[in-house]
């Protein structure tokens, strides 16, 4: 397993720093002088001089980038343009927010599209599979924030089961915590699980076939053993395959999900970065999103490598 | 009923299929709406009832009405106007992002694959980051570059979406490369870039147009969003996204306002996803996931024709542990018909027996093993005749019960043992499983007999490979190890489906031997299936032939390799080779076994017998005592081994 992990985490390293650079240099392609954002009209030329020698502008861009990712592997993504806080600081004080949707909301599409997808497999052209078909064909062409407000609509100003708008942390609150992230994790996870349902379906009528279910209901095991434990672990091979690809893709959505529940997340971070053309904030928020998919992606390794041998190094 | 009811699939009335009409219906459906889509966009000055930017703040937020079909938003403006505005924006925004996508993906795609080398590697690594990072914070990094507003917002998404046409393109050129024509287009001294347009990019049209649907629906939600979160359109111009924003922030005052700019994206983009789906079958790139819905099965109506014969039981042996009597198996065939697989079948193996069931394929040897065990599987059923296990009739047990007596009193070894034991698990947890969930045994216990049964099997070193995974041994020992599992519980009966064949010939005689061994210690019966008849002599007692669907001879073995008395068993035995006569050539039976539901009513086998006569035209019983045979002109042909 040490293997492993080291293995996939080797192969991520060129990866993250392919995507440092691009980070950093289209975001220094930007069309605003950094100098001017910051000191606006006013300043004489000699200021704007001085500020641009004390950031460090006037160093050739292969330099400034070395500097930026010696201090971003240290934890430092520099300040922000617009207000002086530290990048740092405020990703990190919105990475709970957009990490609650993003992990509930692949909870929901995860165990709900798991479940739907055996009963589909199990019960061929029941209602199961045909909702779980529709709802993939719909889940497609439906956009997650209008799902959003619809969801608002009914549940938050009709219903008043849950609240229309913000967020409370899980620290203040679990129960609350809970109730905020509710429908806007339901907006962004519902059309991901009938995805995940039709693959499972898919990957579940194949794997039925195969003998070794055969041979393990000859030996006797429950009905439910074989399907649960036997046929869903092969089946959840090719579904995990796609899984961090699922979940980068709900990270994405909660960036305009947030903006449906007026959550402040990193997509209210990132949308305020392009309006302030705050080079430092889009940077490092690249930096950390990427960090997150590059994590997804490896406990999507591991669990692909628990669940089927071969892929094991020896 | 219980008994047969787990055998039966769908009995109930199944659902007719829809699919070519349905698909009619979508493409019609799905068409029109594009249609009125690029209609609206084109005709949308004269058709919308007002100017979409009109503000009339005394009217704003009311509901539907007969001057506002879709009532006024927040600043009384026309909704209906500004949806109808709001097509323009939707056909200019999927046309100029797609177009931006295939113009830089495509030939960026094509020049790094037909290059290869750095070229390559160093753009796909650049695709594989971007690619990495959520779609939406790419566009929105583009967007801080260009600034917002629709056009750029759309080239932004063009560089996004343009990933997946180079990728695209880049993959049929790595593939159509070393194709032969292009070789030899290359050979004769073609240009390169005549290469690429005359023989490289045909092949691309057909995943490209595809993909170009793909990318249309992606767009649009993409377009939508950004609008929305106020870096795509910008306000006052109306787009439904922009729609969409205003409306999110009155939910509670009039929560109408978001539904006619949904309803507008979700049509749009299902329109062009179903299409697209069309297209990509009509391609014959898309394979149909999951089951062919098939068309409803129609009860078999048993006729006389079909069961054949009811032949006498044969006497009952001594100690016997199954007895098989008149079974009948029905099978839905690719039609939906059910067709017989098997009829009139009578046989007892007796403790400590082997039985040889012997067959070519398509004779229903595997199926009799199946259906032993109930499991057929979702197309068959049985419907005659009774299979009495340890004097208990197995088709009269509930499904629980059936559970119960499979592992431990009867068990099953198939023919592939790479494909019999799940992937997933090791080979000593598959085995342990067993003795656990049948035996009831401690993990610690189970263990312990786990490395005792892999070490009876002979297989060296035991405990090491109780802890291999499937894919980790040889098929020999695959084979051991599911000997060793379905031998977990000492069941009385075992059924060897084709045990050796998949194996190497200097493998099949050591598990004959195995098999052999473990019989005399734990002293079950075997049913042997197998289409080897020099197997089936090695290792059977007796052996019963079958030949579609029906068992036509049963004898002990010497007695039927010494004189055979069908002359199906006949031609099977002179079709053996001998190591003592090569020379002659090998006789061959002529034509080939009938598929089920195509047998000839009388003696199956007539049509290809030499010895048929009119009388062979009907139902032929099996009879006989110590011996059985299915002829009428047995007694008279008395019939030689060709050796």
């Amino acid at each position: 397993m040490f293997r492993l992990v080291a293995q996939r985490l080797l192969a991520l390293v060129p990866l993250l720093f392919i995507v440092s650079v691009l980070a950093f240099s289209f975001t220094s392609l930007l069309p605003s002088d950094p100098v001017d954002l910051i000191l606006g009209d006013t300043g004489t030329q000699e200021q704007h001089e001085m500020l641009r020698e004390r950031m460090g502008l006037n160093e050739p861009l292969v330099v400034r980038y070395f500097q930026w990712l010696g201090k971003a592997v240290q934890g430092d993504l520099g300040t922000s343009f617009f207000n002086s806080v530290s990048v740092t600081d405020a990703v990190l004080l919105r990475l709970p927010v957009t990490l609650s949707l993003t992990a509930i909301s692949a909870l929901i599409a995860i165990v709900v599209g798991i479940a739907a997808g055996v009963a589909a497999a199990l019960h061929p052209r029941s209602w199961i599979d045909r909702l779980a078909t529709v709802g993939a064909t719909f889940g497609q062409a439906v956009p997650n924030f209008w799902f959003g407000l619809i969801l608002v609509a009914v549940f938050a100003v009709n219903l008043r089961w849950f609240p229309a708008t913000g967020f409370t942390p899980i620290s203040v609150s679990p129960w609350d915590w809970l109730r905020s992230v509710t429908l806007p994790s339901l907006a962004l996870g519902l059309s991901s699980s009938a995805a995940i349902a039709r693959q499972v379906r898919s990957a579940m009528v194949g794997v039925l076939q195969q003998d070794y279910i055969r041979a393990a209901r000859a030996q006797g095991l429950s009905s439910r053993r074989v399907i649960l434990r036997h046929a869903l672990t092969n089946a959840m091979v090719p579904v995990v395959a796609v899984l961090s690809f699922q979940i980068t893709v709900l990270l994405g959505g909660a960036l305009i999900v947030e903006q449906v529940f007026a959550i402040n997340g990193l997509g209210t971070l990132a949308i305020a970065a392009v309006r302030q053309q705050d080079i430092p904030m889009l940077q490092g928020l690249v930096l950390v999103m990427v960090g997150l998919v590059v994590l997804v992606q490896l406990a999507t390794d591991l669990l692909y490598g628990l669940l089927n041998p071969k892929a094991r190094p020896t | 009923m219980t008994t047969t009811s787990q055998n039966e699939p769908n009995t109930g009335p199944r659902r007719i299929n829809f699919r070519p009409s349905a698909s009619t219906a979508i493409v019609a459906a799905a068409g029109s709406v594009l249609v009125l889509l690029v209609f609206l966009a084109i005709f949308a000055d004269w058709i919308a009832p007002y100017d979409p930017l009109r503000q009339n703040l005394i009217k704003a937020m009311q509901g539907p009405s007969a001057a506002h079909w879709l009532g006024t938003d927040d600043l009384g403006r026309d909704v209906l106007s500004r949806l109808i505005f709001g097509c323009r924006i939707a056909v200019l925004a999927a046309a100029e992002a797609t177009s931006i996508a295939v113009l830089l993906g495509v030939p960026l795609g094509l020049f790094i694959g037909y290059r290869g080398g750095w070229w390559d590697w160093v753009v796909m690594r650049v695709v594989e980051a971007v690619v990495s990072i959520p779609g939406i914070m790419v566009a929105i990094v583009i967007i801080a570059i260009l600034g917002a507003g629709l056009h750029r917002a759309m080239i932004a998404l063009g560089i996004l979406f343009s990933t997946s046409f180079l990728r695209l393109a880049r993959g049929v050129v790595l593939a159509e490369r070393e194709e032969v024509y292009v070789r030899s287009a290359r050979v004769i001294g073609a240009s390169d870039r005549r290469i690429l347009l005359r023989h490289i990019f045909p092949n691309i049209a057909p995943p490209l147009v595809v993909q170009v649907t793909l990318t249309v629906g992606a767009v649009l939600l993409a377009e939508a969003g950004l609008s929305f979160i106020g870096l795509g359109v910008q306000p006052p111009d109306a787009s439904w996204g922009t729609m969409l924003n205003s409306a999110a922030a009155y939910m509670d005052l009039n929560w109408f306002l978001a539904v006619p700019p949904g309803i507008a994206i979700i049509l749009t983009v299902l329109s062009v996803n179903l299409l697209g789906d069309v297209i990509r079958d009509s391609i014959g790139r898309g394979v149909a996931v999951g089951v062919d819905p098939g068309k409803p099965a129609e009860r078999f109506v048993p006729a006389i024709a079909a069961t054949g014969a009811e032949s006498p039981a044969p006497p009952p042996l001594a100690d016997e542990v199954l007895r098989v009597e008149g079974l009948q198996v029905l099978v839905s065939g690719r039609d939906g018909h059910e067709v017989p697989v098997i009829t009139d079948l009578s046989f007892g193996i007796s403790r400590g027996e082997t039985l040889g069931l012997v067959g070519e394929s398509g004779s229903g040897k595997t199926i009799t093993g199946l259906s032993i065990l109930g499991l057929i599987g979702a197309g068959g059923r049985t419907t005659h005749g009774s299979i009495v296990l340890n004097g208990r009739d197995l088709r009269r047990l509930t499904p629980k019960q059936l559970e119960e007596v499979r592992g431990n009193e009867v068990a099953m070894v198939f023919q592939d043992p790479t494909t019999s034991l799940n992937p997933a698990f090791t080979v000593g947890s598959q085995i342990a499983e067993v003795l656990r969930t049948k035996q009831g045994l401690s993990g610690k216990q189970a263990w312990s007999r786990v490395v005792e049964l892999i070490d009876r099997v002979g297989i060296p070193r035991p405990e090491e490979r109780a802890r291999a995974y499937p894919h980790e041994l040889s098929g020999g020992m695959a084979q051991r190890i599911a000997i060793a599992r379905a031998l977990s519980c000492n069941p009385s009966l075992l059924i060897a489906d084709e045990p050796t064949t998949a194996l190497d010939v200097t493998v099949q005689q050591e598990i004959l031997d195995l098999f052999r061994d473990l019989q005399g210690e734990f002293g079950m019966a075997i049913l042997f299936v197998t289409h080897d008849l020099a197997v089936a002599a090695d290792i059977s007692d007796r052996i019963s032939v079958m030949y579609a669907g029906e068992m036509v001879e049963m004898a002990e073995v010497d007695a039927l390799f010494a004189r055979p008395r069908h002359p199906y068993t006949r031609g099977l035995l002179s079709a053996m080779p001998h190591a003592s006569s090569r020379n002659p050539p090998l006789p061959t039976i002529r034509g080939n076994v009938p598929r089920p539901g195509s047998w000839p009513s009388g003696c199956r086998f007539s049509n290809r017998c030499d010895f048929a006569t009119a009388a062979c035209e009907r139902p032929i019983p099996l009879v006989g005592t110590d011996r059985l045979v299915r002829c009428i002109r047995a007694p008279e042909l008395e019939l030689k081994a060709a050796s």
